[in-house]
């Protein structure tokens, strides 16, 4: 336990001083991907403008609220895509990830919660400058922020998990990336990430409590955002602690058949 | 049972689709795929002690590479027995990786943004070193391979030389018992090349450890390997002293001497290789060498008259091309 | 007219080269259907909520959607490669196998890739488009269809100029990749008619990145929305982008040699 929290403070120390080298890099990254909020807040907020303030229960206030954590979690959720596994697949830099005395997906989630830091640090700016812009309508309890920061960091994990399993399918074939694109365009629908869930038809609603997308993105946002219940607080994050237990179980198992294929045909 | 490697009968046979040329055929395998098997490694067996420094060689493709990764753990054997410090590698079990080493020269583990010593740093948690003996290893390396001055230093900022110490100071930092080095010196200067070369011996006498290397450069083996273990077409073709191997394999020996008259013909003797000013270089079959001297101190006036075995890189050249007529 | 010449023969290499790749156009066309997908679903939620916005009918949007697709697969198919590849260039230096070829180096460096599998955007594009414009009982009539043609190409030259001088500034900062970035997600506004933006970000699409011009503009024409002002406007900033872009070009090609020899 100790030899794991040693190596995970080592690698995100180093991950860190790495990220920091490039700040305006990172900046520009950042930037780029605040159009997509941006542009979905401007939709929404029109679209809540002329339905004489408000749709689905959310204003142009709160609709700013949503968007402006939505791009804090869009920073925590990002981690290694399935191109990556193929890059390092290719570069032969996953055989040297195997030769070393512990688990490559410890190098992975130590090395992107390492980058977070960094991201969050210079995330804080640009919301500040989004919140003059758009007049966010935000007001947390304690209780609220504390779950808040909590369920980031599981939702960072969720989606680890997700995309090293799609990762995974690169031992097998390299022409991957069609799975990949129908994964993202399902996300994108029933995470909470092109609009609040509760914007949603029904169906889509109930369908996103039993996958993993709403707890890896929007859960975290609603938690902070839309005045939740205790219980619903609770239960959000039960269920985010499911599907890390549940994802830890699967992606160990598939871990093994994957590296069985690995080492037949080679690195 | 005393050896630290030993491999019996190691196989790796690759299931490979075929691919022939052209559209039509290009289309057809698309939906039925013919396959061919290459055998990368077939039936090798070798046992290496504690301490042994062996060179590994074979020509591109001979599967060299692949039986490092079956050593290493990173490819699972066809068939065959591989036993590593008495694990078997292909279950990779922690122990055993904290064991051994692999440094190959294309492949950079160090943070490229950031100074090497933070990289070390990682190491260390990696392989759970103890700090006070972590640091004591790393100074000692440090010094070793006077980088005292870079190791604050981003690694981009290095010249490959250098970063390639780094990479070795990183690699054996968890004094491994065993090394695995695949090409270690692969775009280096002669100087440079020699640097890490005697840094290895240190290494391994230092520590006794147990070194199997690879590389093109037969000056990298001289200097560091008593005994070779040739492979060519994934088979064994010789194990034993390098020595033994110059003798068994050199069909030629160098005959070098000053000519006072450079206008002779010296074609009946055997071929000229070099003339350099008054200086003659001439390649001759072995068995003929003693002839050829004496004709050549008989028949012109000659000094300096020496005989050398061929060049190593000569006879390596011979051993492949040899043994490639005989194999097909 | 060399130049023309030089363009055809990269085109037909670059043709050639993807028949190679045949896979890649099964996953174009699922990449396509999955982009219209998501924005139909995007369009069909804002409709559940209200049936217009911004004075843009559920039509109106279909057929931005429509001009949008068609051009972010011109852009895919032969803009954004070749820019890509010079910003590669330019940063591992290996430009100079381009600059000595006798030809026009801007004209060189942004005729030499081309993707043709993309084409399936701009063919999706169109259909969208005519679904559209018969849902809104679309007449042919010269002036619309002239003005939406003009304003495509001009739309396309106006984001071609836009990325060589986002690319063209690799000579001085080596990291542009990123900003690269920047332009993909900024396109993204362009699913949406830049009238509904709040001021700042309408003026920061219509003149810092021409996002207004290559899609809202054109769909404005086939809608009946587009002005005579605007459509001048729209050649003169063309015209003074091209400029631009070649005299930055310029200086930054004489940067280049300049360090590197």
């Amino acid at each position: 336990m100790k030899r794991y929290f040693d190596f995970y403070a080592s690698m995100m120390r180093m991950s860190v001083l790495e990220q920091w080298q490039y700040p305006v890099a990172n900046y520009f990254y950042m930037i780029g991907m605040l159009a997509e909020p941006v542009i979905y807040m401007v939709v929404w907020s029109a679209v809540a403008n002329q339905q004489g303030g408000s749709v689905g229960g959310y204003t142009p206030g709160s609709l700013a609220a949503y968007y402006i954590v939505w791009t804090l979690v869009r920073q925590m959720n990002i981690a290694f895509t399935p191109y990556g596994w193929e890059w390092r697949i290719r570069q032969g830099r996953l055989s040297m990830s195997l030769m070393r005395p512990i688990h490559p997906l410890h190098e992975d989630v130590a090395f992107f919660a390492g980058w977070k830091v960094v991201m969050i640090v210079l995330w804080i700016p640009l919301a500040l400058a989004l919140s003059f812009f758009f007049k966010p309508d935000l007001h947390p309890t304690l209780l609220e922020g504390i779950i808040f920061f909590v369920s980031i960091w599981m939702a960072y994990l969720i989606r680890t998990i997700t995309l090293s399993l799609l990762g995974m399918v690169t031992f097998w074939t390299t022409r991957v990336s069609a799975l990949f694109e129908l994964y993202f365009a399902a996300e994108l629908i029933f995470s909470g990430r092109l609009v609040p869930l509760s914007l949603m038809p029904e169906w889509v609603q109930q369908a996103a409590w039993f996958m993993p997308f709403r707890w890896a993105f929007g859960f975290p946002i609603e938690a902070l955002v839309s005045s939740m219940t205790v219980n619903d607080l609770f239960a959000g994050l039960g269920m985010q602690l499911a599907w890390v237990f549940f994802g830890i179980l699967v992606v160990s198992q598939v871990w093994k058949v994957a590296i069985r294929q690995f080492s037949a045909v080679g690195g | 049972m005393s050896s630290v490697i030993s491999i019996s009968k190691l196989a790796k046979h690759y299931q490979v689709p075929e691919r022939e040329a052209g559209l039509k055929a290009a289309a057809k395998g698309l939906f039925k795929r013919k396959y061919k098997t290459v055998k990368a490694v077939d039936g090798i067996s070798f046992d290496i002690q504690p301490g042994e420094v062996v060179g590994f060689l074979g020509p591109n493709g001979a599967g060299k590479t692949t039986t490092l990764k079956m050593l290493t753990g990173l490819l699972h054997p066809t068939s065959g027995e591989v036993s590593v410090l008495g694990f078997e590698p292909a279950k990779r079990p922690h122990d055993y990786l904290r064991q051994i080493t692999l440094v190959m020269g294309n492949r950079n583990q160090l943070s490229w943004d950031l100074p090497a010593l933070d990289s070390f740093d990682l190491q260390r948690a990696i392989y759970s070193i103890p700090t006070d003996e972590f640091k004591k290893t790393r100074d000692e390396f440090i010094e070793l391979l006077d980088l005292k001055d870079l190791v604050q230093k981003p690694v981009r900022n290095l010249s490959l030389g250098e970063r390639m110490k780094m990479e070795f100071v990183g690699a054996l930092l968890h004094k491994p018992k065993i090394l695995f080095l695949d090409e270690p010196t692969l775009g280096l200067d002669v100087t440079m090349q020699k640097r890490i070369r005697t840094f290895v011996a240190e290494y391994n006498q230092r520590y006794g450890a147990t070194v199997l290397l690879t590389s093109h450069y037969m000056a990298d083996v001289e200097a560091l390997c008593r005994r070779v273990i040739v492979i060519h077409h994934g088979q064994l073709l010789f194990d034993g002293d390098l020595s033994a191997l110059v003798e068994k394999f050199s069909a030629f020996k160098t005959v070098g001497f000053t000519l006072e008259n450079p206008a002779a013909d010296l074609s009946q003797y055997g071929d000229v290789v070099s003339v350099d000013g008054s200086r003659v270089t001439m390649r001759v079959p072995k068995e003929k060498t003693s002839a050829v001297t004496s004709r050549l101190l008989n028949d012109l006036s000659v000094e300096d008259l020496t005989v050398e075995a061929a060049p190593i890189e000569d006879v390596i050249e011979s051993v492949f091309s040899v043994r490639k007529e005989a194999l097909e | 007219m060399n130049g023309l010449k030089l363009a055809a023969n990269y085109l037909r290499i670059g043709i050639m080269n993807e028949f190679q790749y045949r896979a890649n156009l099964y996953i174009q066309i699922l990449q396509t259907f999955i982009a219209l997908g998501t924005g139909l679903i995007g369009l069909s939620l804002v409709f559940d909520q209200v049936d217009q916005l911004g004075g843009w009918g559920k039509a109106d949007l279909l057929a931005v959607m429509g001009v949008f697709t068609i051009m972010g697969g011109v852009i895919r198919a032969a803009i954004q490669p070749n820019m890509e590849r010079l910003m590669d260039e330019i940063r591992e230096g290996t430009l100079d196998y381009a600059l000595t070829k006798p030809a026009d180096s801007q004209l060189l460096v942004s005729v030499r890739e081309f993707r043709l599998w993309t084409l399936v955007d701009i063919v999706v594009g169109v259909i969208v488009l005519l679904v559209a414009l018969s849902q809104l009982n679309w007449r042919v009539d010269a002036w619309s269809v002239l003005g939406f043609l003009s304003s495509l190409v001009m739309g396309a030259l106006m984001t071609y100029c836009f990325w060589l001088i986002i690319t063209s500034t690799a000579f001085w900062f080596i990291r542009v990749n990123e900003i690269a970035n920047l332009f993909e997600g900024l396109y993204a506004a362009g699913r949406w008619p830049v009238t509904i933006y709040p001021n700042w970000l309408r003026y920061g699409l219509t003149f810092l990145v021409p996002v207004a011009f290559a899609v809202t503009v054109p769909a404005s024409a086939l809608t009946g929305r587009l002005t005579l002002q605007t459509w001048l406007g729209a050649l003169a900033l063309t015209a003074t982008l091209f400029v631009v872009a070649r005299m930055i070009w310029r200086t930054g090609l004489k940067n280049y040699s300049g360090a590197s020899a």
